[in-house]
């Protein structure tokens, strides 16, 4: 019975490996099943499924969006034209 | 009459003035090191002075420079991972740290006390957020960039790193707890 429990209780560390797991590959059904029982009664664990897909959807975010415009310096400008001249 | 040595050479000169801006933008938002970005934007310059002959003016020459830019992109990265992967061994080692989150039952230590409500409503998470990356174990941060910035498939980060899928996503975890930790530390409501 204590066996069975293991197997059906996850602790918060593996539920959390679980949940980032996700991200990458999928979970088998048993996985599934698992981190759902697990995050029904553990709060914690519950929070931290919703700040991981925080933290996932805004690095997509922030990595989607228009990069902001920037000078090369005129320094670095004057260097590149200084070594096409000097190219054969 | 000038020759055609001396017409290329005119031809890159307004091109530098043209697209340097653009490229450097670009190689910075992908790469985030102001020298290295330079310097891949003046490589870009002179791959392409060299190769002149292959631009057959059908497509625009912005669209030739920046192709040439993205290759070089790309192997930057690629040279990161060679170095990532003589560093791998460490990254054991780095896992460490992070397991004290968890108690010796494997639960968490510490009550979470601020909700992930909070975190949508701050205008500053994003800046947070970024800080947060910057402060990551510097092979931390390869896997995160390889993922978003280049928009590569896992499968493919895993060959290129030489890791396995579990020890990719075993990184993203313990990233992962790393980010909560200081977006948590940095928080000023």
């Amino acid at each position: 019975m204590k066996k069975m429990m293991n197997i059906i209780m996850l602790s918060c560390k593996k539920a959390t490996e679980l949940i980032e797991k996700r991200w990458v590959t999928k979970l088998s059904p048993v996985e599934k099943i698992q981190l759902k029982m697990h995050t029904a009664v553990c709060g914690q664990c519950a929070t931290y499924e919703k700040q991981s897909e925080i933290i996932e959807k805004s690095l997509e975010k922030i990595n989607k969006q228009e990069n902001v415009p920037m000078k090369l310096s005129s320094e670095k400008k004057e260097q590149i034209l200084e070594a096409l001249k000097k190219t054969k | 009459m000038k020759s055609t040595k001396e017409n290329t050479k005119t031809l890159f000169e307004s091109w530098v003035n043209q697209f340097s801006d653009e490229l450097f933008s670009w190689a910075f938002y992908k790469i985030s090191s102001r020298e290295t970005a330079e310097d891949l934007v003046q490589d870009t310059f002179l791959s392409a002075y060299h190769k002149i002959d292959s631009f057959d003016g059908k497509s625009q020459p912005k669209t030739w420079l920046f192709a040439i830019l993205n290759n070089k992109i790309i192997d930057h990265y690629r040279k990161k991972s060679k170095q990532f992967i003589i560093s791998s061994n460490d990254y054991l080692q780095q896992i460490k740290t992070t397991d004290n989150f968890f108690d010796e039952h494997d639960k968490w230590k510490k009550a979470a006390d601020n909700d992930e409500q909070h975190w949508l409503d701050n205008p500053e998470f994003n800046t947070i957020l970024l800080g947060c990356i910057k402060d990551l174990p510097e092979n931390w941060q390869f896997v995160i960039q390889s993922k978003y910035l280049l928009d590569k498939k896992s499968a493919d980060i895993c060959q290129e790193l030489q890791i396995t899928m579990s020890n990719y996503w075993q990184i993203s975890h313990r990233a992962k707890l790393l980010l909560k930790k200081c977006i948590e530390l940095n928080w000023v409501s």
